[in-house]
């Protein structure tokens, strides 16, 4: 059996390989030259930028930064380097993600977001700061059953936890014809699990733009997101090495990860949490995050949060 | 960010330096220039081949002359030597243990002791199988006391204490003939096998220092332990701080040095009663100071947060700032020293116990029954002194740091209950101290402790071990002089932290403590063994497969080789920086640093290059973890 940190190494080699290919890939087909950027942002690739301090604007800046990430893949047994395998394993994600972009393409459609862009940081910024949203909830996956799932999600948004999705969840919630959108903080990112990327990414310009992170101080920026982003993830059995190296990604960041995977994955205290019910993920997840919620119970026969006033109410 | 910074070696030496320039001023003598005195030690000693147990000796082996006059081999030479400086060290922890017992014997509602902790009496009683229901607090104490003192010479069984060990250990001892019977009897055993004419064979003297060992930690350390928190409570965090800045000038500074906390809890209240008080004040002083050395000081610290002034070779610093107006100590590692010094200074020193008698000291005899007027009596003493202090030689180093201690085994699992998740994990157990280990977060653990050493640059070893193990995310628990050395350098500051690893950095965030765990005095090592048993229990592994392994890297005492044989005999492999005087027994030394392994499944390791003894236990954690699958 693989150690957990065995794992986190593999799933970000993977990743690396996987990037490394499709960079190389993009370069043959449109040269260095190529510009890359996510639309609306002033922070480039947010997540390199704010690590690095470094802008990436072509596909040659590209394949550079991909060597400076392969520094940080560092193989000694220590949670540093498990921690930094992890944030290599997030910047890999994102150089996946940006090549999506290439030439203003639209590689997302409806449900999915994919990359958001810096308004809805903005707009998200101020309620998380004054802590009316509570809490951000990522999660990834496909729950045991579609009603689950939907309970689940159900759940953090009547909490007003905003709420990303990325991977089955997002067929479930379509499935169950349940309502998503930036309006009623359900944001389903994209299927495959590199877009996750976009939910860090909002969490790392929110320590740009809130925290005054100077971009570089990987350390300052670490520091920001586990006290004052209060995000988490909920990820749903079967954790392959990719979904486990991007773990190490977000409890580096201080963000704690719940599964209901109970095989070869170690629990760690407060931050990696097997959960084998889900039903008890709610609960769990805002205890292990710290998050404490005063809810005032109303007892009216339909959901009721702050999550739901941006809400559309179509005719029929 | 924070000033945060830790405290030197090369600070303490300044101020060691320092302090013996008063030193020079009034001709004091001091441990350094004995340390020179000495130099260079009788080689036959120091191997463990000078022989001065009959009267046809003294004999030493050379390779001219390879046996004794009664054809005792190297060997058997050490290997007795060794015995008896088990039985030595295993006898005083012993009969501190005894000691307390003997306290608990004489607590009463309205009397000098209490039962503070009824919940952990409770405790014991039903481990030992005694009926609790409908019985008062103090007449099950006093039950519990006799039952406990009578482990110290019952005729026939083992010590009860042995049933808290996992099965597997269990099985090991009666196997290997290790199980201790009565305390005083495998003391007794081992003077025995030692005289003239009996045991010389390697593996029979070493089989009883293993099992001497056991009656100490899992005999007589563990009632001194278990009753001392029964009596004066079980320790929780508390904030305090350390290094000899923490005597005041303009304070009445007691200071209580040695070991039973019977003593210095006593001083501590009477330091705080009004009546003294006042008549501080009205010499002049604005208070009382109580501040502690040694162990006793370990004892108050967990329990009082009263702070600590030093460890073991800093007890004559204490006297040579000119402002300790009492050094009031008990029993054991106390420097005869003190008397010829103190009389340099305005300073008393007072011994209060029969066992420690010394000259050129004052003798105010302390007593469990008379307890409350002995303090009163002693802080008198010392408060009346406060006029004598010559200002001229006051100095006191401007040093100190900020440390939490408290963490008995109870208060580390309360403190892991924190981090375990409600809704998906249990509470009361080590468990999430498991979690950690399994998952990698932490590497493993080592137990440091042990004395200082001149051989070794006053905590030097203990320091930089520290420093180099929590960086590689191995937390540390730590007991007597190492302790000290830790939290006057700075290591039990939680903001020590940012000197760890990623891994023990984030431990100590989420569940709130120092990377270094101040678990108590020496015989609070009884509860790192239990600690250990606990973490065997909860993970469903034996003792020597945890990555954990014990580590004295400044030893001195015949109690550190006690505690040495019975850590190990508990199946923990421990690493000492200060070789023991067996080297001349070539069969006795592979023993202990392998044949045993047999036995118990873990051995000595002896390095005095103290960087390779630090990466030695980091190899052998990592070992564990690779047969371990973690």
């Amino acid at each position: 059996m693989a150690t957990l940190f065995q794992r986190v190494f593999s799933g970000n080699d993977a990743v690396y390989g996987l990037t490394e290919g499709i960079i190389d890939k993009a370069i043959e087909q449109y040269g260095e030259e190529k510009a890359v950027s996510f639309p609306g942002t002033a922070y480039s690739l947010p997540c390199y930028y704010a690590v690095t301090g470094t802008k990436v604007t072509n596909l040659k800046e590209l394949k550079e930064a991909l060597g400076v990430v392969k520094t940080l893949m560092t193989r000694e047994n220590e949670l540093n380097d498990v921690f930094m395998s992890g944030v290599a394993t997030a910047l890999c994600a994102e150089f996946i993600e940006v090549i999506k972009y290439i030439d203003g393409a639209t590689p997302y459609e409806e449900p999915c977001y994919g990359h958001l862009g810096d308004p809805v940081i903005r707009e998200l910024g101020v309620p998380l700061v004054t802590g009316d949203i509570p809490g951000v909830a990522v999660i990834l996956g496909s729950a045991p059953t579609a009603e689950q799932g939907v309970a689940l999600v159900k759940s953090y948004q009547a909490q007003g936890i905003l709420v990303t999705l990325v991977g089955g969840i997002i067929d479930q919630c379509q499935e169950m014809g349940y309502k998503t959108g930036a309006n009623v903080r359900v944001i389903p990112l994209g299927k495959d699990v590199t877009s996750v990327i976009h939910v860090v990414s909002v969490a790392i310009r929110a320590a740009l733009i809130f925290g005054n992170v100077t971009p570089g101080d990987a350390g300052a920026l670490m520091t920001y997101t586990k006290d004052r982003v209060p995000a988490f993830v909920n990820a749903f059995e079967p954790l392959d090495d990719v979904i486990v190296a991007c773990g190490a990604g977000a409890i580096a960041l201080g963000f704690p990860v719940i599964t209901n995977d109970d095989k070869d994955v170690p629990p760690i205290p407060k931050s990696l949490i097997i959960q084998k019910d889900v039903d008890k993920w709610n609960a769990t997840s805002l205890e292990a995050r710290d998050i404490k919620i005063k809810i005032t119970n109303i007892d009216i026969p339909v959901a009721f949060a702050s999550a739901f006033e941006g809400e559309i109410i179509r005719k029929g | 960010m924070s000033d945060f910074k830790l405290t030197t070696i090369d600070e303490f030496d300044a101020a060691t330096e320092r302090l013996l320039e008063t030193g020079r001023k009034v001709g004091a003598d001091s441990w350094q220039l004995r340390v020179k005195n000495q130099t260079p030690h009788c080689k036959f000693g120091e191997q463990g081949i000078c022989c001065r147990i009959c009267s046809m000796g003294p004999c030493r082996i050379t390779p001219k002359a390879p046996r004794g006059i009664c054809g005792c081999d190297a060997d058997g030479i050490a290997g007795r030597n060794f015995l008896r400086f088990v039985a030595g060290g295993a006898a005083t922890h012993s009969d501190h243990g005894r000691e307390i017992c003997h306290t608990l014997s004489t607590v009463s509602r309205d009397g000098n002791y209490k039962v503070k902790d009824p919940e952990k009496l409770l405790r014991i009683a039903k481990e030992w199988g005694v009926e609790t229901e409908g019985k008062d607090i103090y007449d099950l104490a006093h039950e519990m006391a006799e039952l406990a003192l009578m482990e110290y010479g019952k005729p026939h069984g083992v010590q009860r204490w042995l049933s808290r060990a996992p099965k597997h250990t269990q099985e090991i001892w009666h196997r290997e003939e290790i199980e201790p019977r009565a305390i005083d009897r495998e003391v007794s055993t081992a003077m025995h096998m030692t005289h003239m004419g009996n045991s010389s064979k390697a593996e029979a003297l070493v089989r009883q220092s293993l099992r001497t060992g056991m009656s100490d930690g899992w005999g007589g350390s563990m009632c001194g332990t278990e009753f001392s928190d029964v009596m004066f409570g079980t320790p929780k965090p508390v904030d305090t701080e350390a290094n000899l800045g923490v005597m005041k000038e303009d304070h009445v500074n007691i200071i209580v040095h040695g070991h039973d906390p019977s003593l210095s809890e006593m001083i501590c209240e009477y330091a705080e009663d009004p009546e003294m008080v006042a008549l501080a004040k009205s010499l002049g002083a604005k208070g009382i100071n109580v501040a502690g050395v040694c162990c006793t000081s370990n004892e108050v610290a967990m329990r009082r947060g009263i702070p600590m002034a030093g460890n073991f070779l800093q007890q004559e610093n204490v006297v040579l700032t000119g402002a300790c107006e009492a050094i009031v100590v008990d029993v054991q590692c106390i420097f005869p020293a003190l008397g010829p010094l103190s009389k340099c200074f305005h300073t008393k020193f007072i011994t209060t116990s029969p066992i420690a008698q010394m000259p050129d000291s004052d003798f105010i005899r302390f007593n469990a029954r008379t307890a409350g007027e002995n303090a009163k009596k002693i802080v008198r003493t010392a408060v009346e002194n406060y006029v004598n202090r010559k200002p001229e030689l006051v100095h006191i180093p401007q040093l100190k740091q900020k440390a939490t201690v408290g963490y008995s085994v109870e208060a580390i699992i309360k403190q892991l209950d924190k981090v375990a998740n409600s809704q998906a994990e249990p509470t009361g157990t080590t468990k999430p101290l498991i979690d950690c280990i399994t998952s990698g977060v932490l590497r493993g653990v080592v137990a440091m402790v042990g004395c200082n050493n001149p051989r070794v640059r006053p905590d030097s070893a203990h320091v930089e071990l520290m420093k180099k193990l929590i960086k590689h995310d191995i937390l540390l628990i730590l007991s007597g002089c190492s302790a000290q050395a830790a939290a006057r350098a700075g290591l039990m500051d939680k903001r020590a932290k940012d000197l760890c690893g990623a891994g023990l950095k984030r431990v100590c965030e989420l569940a709130d403590i120092p990377p270094v765990l101040h678990m108590g005095s020496c015989v609070d090592i009884s509860r790192m063994v239990v600690l250990a048993s606990q973490i065997a229990k909860d993970s469903g592994l034996n003792i020597s497969q945890l990555p954990i392994v014990g580590c004295a890297p400044e030893w001195m005492s015949e109690k550190a080789v006690s505690i040495g044989n019975y850590v190990v005999a508990t199946g923990i492999d421990t690493y000492l920086g200060v070789a023991p005087q067996v080297t001349g027994g070539p069969k006795v030394t592979e023993l202990l640093t392998g044949g045993i392994r047999d036995w118990v499944e873990a051995a000595y390791t002896v390095e005095t290059d103290i960087e390779k003894l630090g990466d030695q236990m980091i190899e052998r954690i990592e070992e564990k973890r690779r047969a371990l699958g973690i």
